[in-house]
């Protein structure tokens, strides 16, 4: 059913965030993100990302933030391999994170495996994600945590700017369990090929009837380039 | 079509944008209730002026204490009436509930009322004597002490509740702060042992939101809660409504976001905590954390656990100042309609 649909072939008509374009192997990005929470407070920080595009379905990624407020560091490692479909792709992501929350002084490894189906117009993510967390001698592993994520946008994807919405459980550098963020996100086209993209994401507290009362709001701007 | 897209595009957008300032909630706009920030301004309100309120009581040797949890009392409150007996009972020195009591509708609440003050004449003719002026004196103490007649109104009944997230809906915090005023609280014991004297902290936290709140954090973080450093606690026991650990992988996982879980394990470690008791899952879970041992209590609902069983638990603080726990049979059944 698939194996008349390369990556490359619908690279020419559809431009997802995780296919390969069929020509820029490399892709970094980068973004300033700020904001308020419970928690700390007002809060800010820097993240980078390196994206390599092994073959036209293997892709390896690393990304690293330093977020001052919260005064967090976290660093991760990716691999995921996409397969195309009719309508859109799917693709199959393994990820390995670690984080340091220096404020509390906890360290937080996290490994998620989940599976993303993009079309033009909306987005699915559903995995699962192991999360153990440390602090001064004692450690603990939560259950296995569902992840979930649904995102929809206004023009489809191979547009060159575009406009959505997103609601789910986690974050690049975080995963929650029933904490669900929602939000605006934007790409649009800069010169010399690079991409400015943004977020804006609202967290609430809780869950179900706890959910009046907000967490964390934050926005994120940044810039990618592919070459 | 287009037009239709941006119509409800620019929607969403203006509910985010008027979400993302403090006055609004996302769910809130939607359904009323008084917000953590609101319900910790006015308990931090009634806290300094009942600040005297915080020295509970004075016991020689040792004692012992009760936790139940999502009692969720509707027209039946069978088994919180078992709950205030068995302390009763047992000669328990505090009843501590760890929210969720009433199940939001204002008459549960007006049952629940009924059901504290039968206890609290029940608890007062086990430990008090009338004089004939209708004055109250603790069993055998002189009931010529000035200091020592109450009013019924001035004797305080020692039930100690967290406020759960049932008991916000429908406007249940205002039915909820009539009776319990504060959701944001603490209180002291003095345990007078062998010519020395120690002081253990009870502390009260508001988590029925899923968080602190920023101005309940901004509290902790002051130290409101810290005690003075010339005579630190012997023990510090913890009271929160939503849970921290997630019992198994078919219970409802821990609402707390990840920085206020870590906060919150983080202060509990700086309070030297003995022991923290949480709610909120309907599910049991007891174990040990930075050497602090965290409980979480399965609900004592006749509603959610129908059939007799263990739901509530006994903390002994003994002679020498070591602790031990035990789980607390309720044998009460719902009655047939």
């Amino acid at each position: 059913m698939f194996a008349g649909f390369s990556a490359q072939a619908l690279a020419q008509v559809y431009c997802g965030e995780r296919i390969f374009d069929g020509e820029h192997k490399n892709e970094v990005a980068g973004y300033v993100d700020g904001g308020s929470n419970i928690t700390t407070g007002g809060f800010g920080g820097l993240a980078v990302s390196y994206t390599r595009h092994l073959t036209s379905r293997w892709h390896v990624r690393g990304d690293a933030q330093f977020q001052f407020g919260k005064q967090l560091f976290s660093i991760d490692a990716q691999a995921g391999y996409t397969l195309p479909l009719k309508y859109g792709y799917i693709s199959f992501d393994a990820k390995a994170m670690y984080s340091h929350y220096h404020r509390w002084d906890f360290n937080e490894t996290v490994m998620n495996l989940a599976a993303t189906w993009e079309s033009p117009y909306v987005d699915i993510r559903l995995g699962g994600s192991y999360i153990h967390f440390q602090h001064t001698r004692d450690g603990y592993s939560e259950p296995i945590t569902l992840t979930f994520g649904i995102g929809a946008n206004v023009r489809k994807r191979s547009n060159p700017w575009n406009l959505g919405i997103f609601f789910r459980n986690y974050d690049e550098f975080y995963y929650e369990n029933w904490n669900i963020n929602w939000g605006l996100r934007f790409y649009a086209p800069l010169p010399l090929g690079m991409r400015l993209f943004g977020e804006l994401n609202v967290r609430p507290a809780g869950s179900i009837s706890q959910l009046a009362s907000k967490y964390e709001t934050s926005l994120k701007l940044g810039l990618k380039y592919k070459w | 079509m287009m037009k239709t897209k941006y119509f409800l595009l620019t929607a969403v957008a203006t509910l985010l944008l008027t979400t993302a300032c403090n006055k609004v909630s996302p769910i809130g706009v939607l359904v009323a209730g008084t917000g953590v920030e609101d319900r910790v301004e006015m308990s931090s309100v009634y806290y300094q002026k009942y600040l005297d309120d915080k020295d509970f009581a004075i016991v020689e040797d040792e004692y012992s204490f009760i936790v139940g949890a999502d009692s969720h009392v509707t027209t039946d409150p069978g088994r919180m009436d078992e709950m205030l007996k068995i302390g009763l009972d047992n000669d328990d020195m505090l009843y501590a509930h760890l929210g969720d009591i009433a199940d939001t509708k204002p008459q549960y609440y007006i049952v629940l009322d009924s059901l504290l003050n039968a206890a609290k004449k029940r608890y007062v003719e086990k430990y008090y004597d009338k004089d004939e002026n209708g004055y109250y004196t603790p069993k055998g103490e002189d009931s010529n002490e000035e200091n020592d007649r109450y009013t019924f109104d001035e004797i305080r009944y020692p039930f100690f509740p967290v406020v759960g997230n049932h008991d916000l809906t429908h406007n249940g915090w205002g039915m909820w702060s009539n009776i319990f005023h504060s959701s944001f609280y603490e209180i002291d014991i003095a345990v007078l042992q062998g010519g020395e004297s120690y002081i253990d902290h009870f502390i009260f936290l508001d988590t029925a939101s899923g968080t602190l709140g920023r101005k309940q954090v901004e509290l902790i973080e002051d130290g409101i809660l810290d005690g003075q450093k010339y005579k630190p606690y012997r023990h510090t026991f913890i009271f929160s409504h939503t849970n921290i650990f997630r019992p198994s992988l078919w219970q409802f996982a821990s609402t707390f976001s990840r920085e206020e879980t870590y906060f919150l394990l983080n202060q509990f470690k700086k309070w030297n905590a003995t022991m923290v008791f949480c709610g909120h899952v309907h599910a049991w879970d007891d174990r040990e954390f930075d050497g602090v041992t965290y409980l979480t209590l399965d609900s004592m609902s006749e509603e959610n656990s129908p059939n007799p069983g263990d739901y509530l638990v006994r903390v002994n603080v003994k002679k020498d100042g070591t602790i031990s726990w035990e789980k607390v049979h309720m044998s009460y059944t719902k009655k047939n309609k």
